[in-house]
């Protein structure tokens, strides 16, 4: 067995013990691993009606087989469980270097089930594994956490090897819009599982070990990895865009197209984009590059903020910060977006989910919806102070923040304007203004995950050209590309790859590292196919957690308000119009079932007999 | 002679070259405990540490070296695994492992997959 370790730890939390279990070839096979595995665990062992917020819900980290074998941008690992925010199936990508100490811990997975009696940390430290008591832990920022548990070790050369994996005080208070940090990085798509991790009352996971991951043709993948290390340096998105500014470079083009939202999706042109440009980000922030494991691009991007409560701490907010946070909220001051994004990695919240529902308050207070009386707090449009005041207050559950904490659906029909809430499936839009990018759009609509555009980042060919030339504002095609790309992301996440590695390589160019690591002969239609299998697994799990056609629909706004100005002028978003074709090239009937051929097609008949009942 | 040139200032932490390492020791086996090259990190600067002699006793003064307004553990740097810092030392044999400059000339297999610059083949 190469790439894979093989085995998985099963800890039951709620009777305090653990075991180790092996992982079939055959489902190996079938599911490739990370993402594809662990949404068959937890489609074959929860009910996906269940509530997420109790020990009945699991929770799987999984890493993938490409990791953490040297695989370039091998680093990723998958948190899957049932949302608290948006009720269908969640998967988090975490970045840096905790998926691939897993691996290295001899596991390739673990599946935590239950409930602890009081706050626990999960230890695996070269094979010895415990479930330690935490309650000194317990409200206690991400770093906090991370350092505490590292001092706490006897040799201090053995926390150099140790890496955490935790929540802030957002997860322990099971807010909905928590997210799971790792060696202080946001994980990508986390909202509603921190909270999980909150009902379980696990605080961290560390891990360190000594086992070795196996590559199958050890001289061929070295070359091949080489090869691919050198395309990634002459494709100038990834040698240069993203490695001197990380995504926060799209900043600037997205303002071009007119795909970056303003206010709450108001809005989507901005005429000061200067201030929050490449040169801006550069000289606001002392810019440092950090890559995560086995990573050639290093898109991530260290500053020091001066701020005396986080100071050298931070990351520079990436794109979807200075979107999420900053624009969609009206905020421009770079300075109080870096602290909102240090907060939310700090405290433990998600950026999407928290800057998504903090705009949406917003707009009800810029629209007299809302009275300052009746929250307690200023939300005014603008206002970096307002933003970095409600995400304390969120994470901490205090006052009337416990009420927008619930997130921005809720609020958005607590008030009586449920049109206001820009998202879908309950989880608030990535900074992208749909009508602008069509194909991203659908995504957005269609996405087992919520809207969130590293699940299918069209982007790629949509605006960036890299592959494809396509139009944004065009829809031709685009059913066919969103399928494409969601089904290259479900492989790639199931291997342990990094999305953004496709903005310079191409899928196929993957085929070659991915057979002499894994001893496989795969072609990439048959690894697309996987993806589509996991794609399709993770719309049942939906459709029984009581999600179908009318939950695959943006917010009336983007149907029916033009975009008011701009470069993108009068676009509206066509996604309704597509949604027939992208079905039916998914071999779904018309309400978004997959039909009988197509889950046999898949090998995944079983299920649909399951299903039919 | 050649030299490999480490420039910490531009180290991203990715570890890349303690795989590549590990990889061009044993055959298709990646492991950073196997590497002769590893990356410490202390606060938010890494530092790449390319494998010396073993020693059986550690030093018995401490040094400090200062970067900037940061003072930091001297031990960090340093080339030997000691008892005190056991490091480099193969963990199922106990072998103590030393660069021995591995790769095709003319560049050793951590510097080729170093991305960033921070590890430089140099010739005097
Ligand atoms: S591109 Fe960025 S996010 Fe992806 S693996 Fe590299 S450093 Fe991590
Ligand atoms: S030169 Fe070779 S042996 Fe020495 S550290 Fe680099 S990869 Fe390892
Ligand atoms: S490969 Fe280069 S950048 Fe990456 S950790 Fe090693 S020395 Fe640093």
């Amino acid at each position: 067995m190469y790439g894979w370790t093989g085995r998985c730890l099963r800890v039951n939390l709620t009777k305090n013990d653990f075991q180790l279990e092996e992982i079939s070839q055959e489902l190996m096979n079938k599911f490739l691993g990370g993402r594809g595995l662990g949404v068959k665990i937890l489609y074959d062992e929860i009910d996906p009606t269940v509530d997420s917020l109790s020990p009945d819900n699991k929770l799987i980290f999984v890493s993938g087989p490409l990791v953490g074998t040297g695989a370039v941008t091998g680093a990723s690992c998958n948190v899957i469980t049932k949302s608290a925010l948006s009720g269908t199936i969640a998967c988090a990508k975490l970045r840096g270097h905790f998926g691939a100490e897993l691996k290295y811990s001899g596991l390739d997975m673990i599946i935590v089930e239950g409930k602890a009696e009081f706050p626990v940390i999960l230890s695996i430290m070269d094979d010895k594994i415990v479930i330690q008591p935490a309650l000194e832990y317990w409200g206690r920022t991400t770093s906090e956490t991370e350092n505490m548990f590292k001092n706490s070790l006897s040799d201090k050369w053995a926390a150099c090897d140790t890496y955490l994996l935790s929540i802030g005080s957002a997860g322990e208070k099971l807010v909905p819009l928590a997210n799971v940090i790792n060696d202080g990085f946001l994980s990508v798509g986390a909202a509603g599982i921190g909270a999980v991790m909150g009902s379980k009352n696990l605080k961290a996971i560390a891990v360190k070990g000594n086992h070795s991951v196996t590559v199958a043709d050890g001289n061929r993948f070295v070359q091949v990895v080489t090869t691919l290390i050198n395309k990634l340096n002459s494709a100038s998105l990834t040698s240069q865009s993203m490695s001197s500014w990380g995504s926060a470079f799209l900043v600037g083009l997205c303002n071009q197209k007119g795909i970056l939202p303003f206010k709450n999706f108001q809005r989507s042109s901005f005429e000061e984009s200067k201030q929050i440009g490449t040169e801006a980000l550069s000289s606001a922030f002392a810019l440092r590059s950090r890559g995560c494991f086995a990573c050639p691009i290093a898109c991530i991007k260290k500053t020091d903020v001066n701020n005396p409560i986080f100071k050298g701490k931070g990351m520079a907010p990436t794109y979807l910060a200075i979107g999420a946070l900053g624009l969609n909220c009206g905020i421009t001051d770079l300075t109080d977006i870096g602290m909102a994004n240090m907060i939310c990695a700090e405290m433990g919240l998600d950026p999407i989910a928290s800057g998504g529902t903090i705009a949406t308050a917003m707009e009800f207070s810029e629209k007299g919806l809302l009275s300052k009386d009746s929250i307690k707090l200023d939300l005014r449009f603008g206002h970096g102070k307002d933003l970095i005041h409600a995400l304390t207050l969120i994470a901490t559950k205090k006052g009337h923040a416990i009420r927008i904490g619930q997130g921005a659906k809720a609020i958005s029909e607590e008030y009586g304007h449920p049109e206001l809430f820009m998202g879908v499936k309950n989880i608030p839009l990535a900074p992208f203004d749909p009508r602008a990018i069509q194909g991203m759009g659908l995504h957005f609509a269609t996405s087992n995950y919520g809207p969130h555009h590293l699940y299918a980042y069209t982007f790629i060919d949509e605006v960036l050209n890299v592959h494809e030339k396509l139009e944004p504002w065009t829809i031709e095609g685009k059913p066919e590309l969103v399928k494409r790309f969601q089904d290259i992301t479900a492989v790639m996440d199931s291997l342990g790859l990094c999305n953004w590695s496709l903005m310079g390589l191409k899928f196929n160019s993957f085929v070659p590292m991915i057979n002499s690591c894994l001893g496989t002969s795969y072609k990439a239609e048959d690894l697309l196919q996987t993806g589509e299998r996991i794609w399709n697994l993770e719309r049942l799990f939906n459709m029984r957690a009581g999600f179908n056609r009318s939950h695959d629909i943006l917010p009336e706004r983007f149907y029916n308000e033009h975009i008011a100005d701009g470069p993108a002028k009068g676009q509206i978003s066509k996604a309704n119009e597509m949604l027939d074709d992208y079905y039916g090239f998914r071999g779904w009937d018309n309400k978004g079932q997959p039909s009988a051929k197509i889950l046999k097609a898949l090998e995944l008949e079983e299920i649909y007999g399951e299903d039919k009942n | 002679m050649a030299r490999i040139k480490i420039d910490h200032t531009k180290c991203t932490g990715c570890r890349h070259c303690e795989i590549a390492c590990s990889l061009n020791h044993v055959a298709g086996v990646a492991n950073p405990r196997r590497a002769r090259i590893r990356v410490f990190r202390e606060g938010t600067t890494y530092f790449p540490t390319i494998a010396g002699p073993f020693v059986d006793a550690a030093c018995t003064s401490k040094n400090d070296l200062i970067i900037g307004d940061q003072t930091y553990n001297m031990c960090l740097i340093c080339r030997a695994s000691c008892p005190e810092k056991p490091f480099f030392i193969e963990a199922e044999t106990g072998i103590p492992l030393k660069c021995d400059f591995c790769g095709i000339p003319p560049s050793p297999s951590c510097v080729t997959w170093c991305n960033s610059g921070a590890l430089e083949l140099v010739e005097d």
